[in-house]
């Protein structure tokens, strides 16, 4: 019965397709199936580094500008000094990493909390892409060298290359996050700061550079995302926000302890993804789905954080 | 140790003077900044903020200034403008009375109040997540009945809000800073206020000793979206009509003013004139500085850099966390 709680969520996800699937049978096609692994794809790297910082107590209002830094490094660093695609890819994690630097320097050596320090390098980063762009212009460069686009549009064993990715960074984060002394101390940071530092964690040492790779993982979803408009689009990484944060939300309420957790952001994300192409499927008027995705949004979190509360009840803790 | 203590006092001073050099700077470069007619223009500018951000405040106040796990509402400015929509809409649209149009969207600023209310206090979701969900829930249905598009209103009550005086004062201006000394009354000198602070200084504490915390959170969700509906009508009247994307500007500003506050409050405390203070700052810097021609596009970066200085001198004043 606990168990059956637990994973009630599952239950949800499965209610949608079977729902979709009534509405439009396509939704049920491998086609489209694998659609929502590419549109989830992104998502899914943002996701990740979002869990990492809050497995560790703290909130990334900042991952948007990380993608956005991403992807404009290595578009400018293609179309203005002729990079090999490489270089270029290093060139956006570098771009992600500065951003997740100076949230590291704001919050761990000026001992500002991590939501008006993400909160700050967002206003700043967003207001640094409009004077770059002279106030929010794309830079577009059609002549992307073919390594550089495969990122988003090529497949290796007709698997896409973008799910590789994330597939990729997904089994990095759970061996890293999961599996590893430095991701049980992270996870004892979340719960116990003071405890992990008396117990002799490098509390600072593992905040400063939790939060660069947050910011070079996010990079890599601005790489894909580049790469497939072919396009650097300034502040286009704030819509990943809200989701990135949902999923996690989600993801920890699936976990016993209520922690964040890699697997449970999987899902979180899966669920967004599905429910965004079901949506889509449904051909409705742009604004309604909008609408709608927000209702249900707040409906999925509500229950997912519900019965977890239930959950905890059962066993006599509140 | 005496230095290290005298640092700490000096770091005490850095909001207040870097927001004392740059008035005196912009004064400098821009000497009409400063006549009469002016200041009541950044004013009327200001008094959006100030409303939302008295309703921050509030939540804040009640909930706890940790900002995951203590009190925070995300989803003021998207009560303002669902209410401003439906106003518009049915003004505008439908040519319902003003009152008539006024009752639905007090109506559907409340259920914004009471949804937050109910997913933080019974489903014990952190305020940071509910309200963040609940406001991308409320700006989508505003686009649904606002179809994204602009709506202009031009009801003579809305109207006297942006230009109407009172004793010579603008009437917008006058209303905020009545609201103001009613949220300052409520929060800082009643029973009832005193019991809301302690509920956000210490919940356990407050639970021990006899405080329902839990009714006193659902209240302060209701009253930050009470200020919501009141600040649809200065919205409205500011930009004569509901047009989309409003809330962005309007939710980074509360956010800004409310630590602003803050930081200039002895405590280092959220509290209301604090806030009111904060959004009035945070206008008139905007105002500021365009009227002495910087580029719109470094307004961000510039009040990113703000709110980083003042949080990063108040941190300095307390000890380190870690």
């Amino acid at each position: 019965m606990k168990w059956l709680l637990r994973y009630s969520f599952l239950l949800v996800i499965a209610a949608c397709i079977v729902f979709f699937s009534f509405w439009n049978p396509v939704f049920l096609s491998a086609g489209n199936q694998m659609n929502i692994l590419e549109g989830s794809a992104i998502l899914l790297i943002v996701a990740l580094g979002m869990t990492l910082v809050v497995a560790m107590g703290g909130i990334d209002l900042s991952v948007g500008i990380a993608l956005d830094f991403g992807a404009a490094f290595a578009v400018v660093a293609l179309k203005e000094y002729d990079a090999a695609w490489y270089v270029a890819i290093l060139a956006g994690i570098v771009g992600g990493c500065l951003i997740g630097l100076l949230n590291a320097v704001l919050i761990v050596w000026l001992n500002v909390s991590a939501f008006m320090a993400t909160l700050g390098t967002f206003f700043i980063g967003s207001s640094v892409q409009r004077i770059f762009t002279n106030g929010g212009g794309p830079i577009s460069h059609r002549r992307m060298p073919q390594e550089y686009r495969d990122l988003a549009v090529g497949d290796f064993g007709g698997v896409p290359t973008e799910v590789l990715i994330a597939g990729f960074v997904l089994i990095l984060y759970f061996i890293f996050l999961e599996r590893s002394i430095l991701g049980k101390r992270i996870h004892a940071i979340g719960l116990q700061p003071t405890a992990a530092l008396i117990a002799g964690v490098e509390v600072k040492k593992i905040i400063f550079a939790s939060f660069i790779i947050a910011g070079a993982t996010c990079a890599i979803g601005g790489l894909i995302a580049s790469a497939n408009i072919r396009m650097f689009t300034p502040l286009s990484g704030f819509s990943y926000l809200l989701d990135a944060i949902a999923a996690v939300f989600i993801g920890a309420s699936m976990h016993p302890r209520g922690r964040p957790n890699v697997m449970g952001t999987l899902v979180g994300v899966l669920f967004l993804g599905i429910l965004a192409n079901g949506l889509n499927l449904m051909g409705l008027n742009f604004n309604t789905k909008d609408a709608l995705s927000g209702v249900i949004l707040v409906l999925a979190l509500a229950f997912a954080i519900g019965q977890r509360r239930l959950t905890s009840l059962r066993k006599g803790q509140t | 140790m005496i230095a290290i203590q005298f640092v700490r006092k000096l770091l005490e001073w850095v909001p207040v003077a870097v927001f004392a050099l740059m008035f005196i700077f912009l004064g400098i470069e821009a000497p009409t900044l400063f006549t009469p007619f002016t200041i009541d223009l950044m004013l009327k500018q200001a008094v959006p903020t100030v409303v939302v951000s008295l309703g921050l405040a509030v939540v804040i106040i009640t909930g706890g200034d940790d900002v995951v796990s203590g009190g925070i509402d995300l989803s003021i400015p998207a009560a303002a403008i669902i209410a401003a929509a439906i106003i518009a809409d049915q003004v505008t649209n439908h040519g319902t009375a003003l009152p008539i149009a006024l009752a639905f969207a007090l109506l559907a600023a409340i259920t914004v109040g009471a949804l937050n209310a109910f997913l933080v206090v019974m489903i014990r979701m952190t305020p940071l997540l509910a309200t963040l969900a609940s406001s991308v829930a409320v700006v989508g249905i505003t686009k649904m009945i606002t179809q994204s598009k602009r709506i202009n209103v031009t009801d003579p009550f809305i109207v006297f809000l942006r230009d109407g005086t009172v004793i010579g004062l603008s009437a917008g201006v006058v209303a905020a800073g009545l609201l103001t000394l009613i949220y300052w009354f409520l929060m800082h000198q009643t029973r009832w206020g005193m019991q809301a602070q302690a509920t956000g200084g210490g919940r356990e504490a407050a639970d021990i000793s006899g405080i329902s915390t839990k009714r006193y959170q659902a209240i302060s969700f209701l009253l930050a979206a009470f200020t919501g509906f009141l600040a649809s009508m200065f919205v409205l009247a500011r930009g004569s009509g509901s047009s989309p994307g409003t809330e962005e500007n309007l939710l980074l500003e509360m956010v800004l003013a409310t630590f602003l506050g803050a930081a200039f409050s002895p405590r280092r405390k959220v509290t209301v004139w604090g806030a009111a203070l904060g959004a009035v700052l945070v206008a008139m810097l905007s105002v500021g500085f365009k009227s002495i021609g910087v580029n719109v596009f470094w307004t961000g970066c510039i009040k990113g850099a703000l709110i980083l200085i003042v949080v990063a001198s108040a941190a300095a004043t307390t000890r380190g966390r870690y």
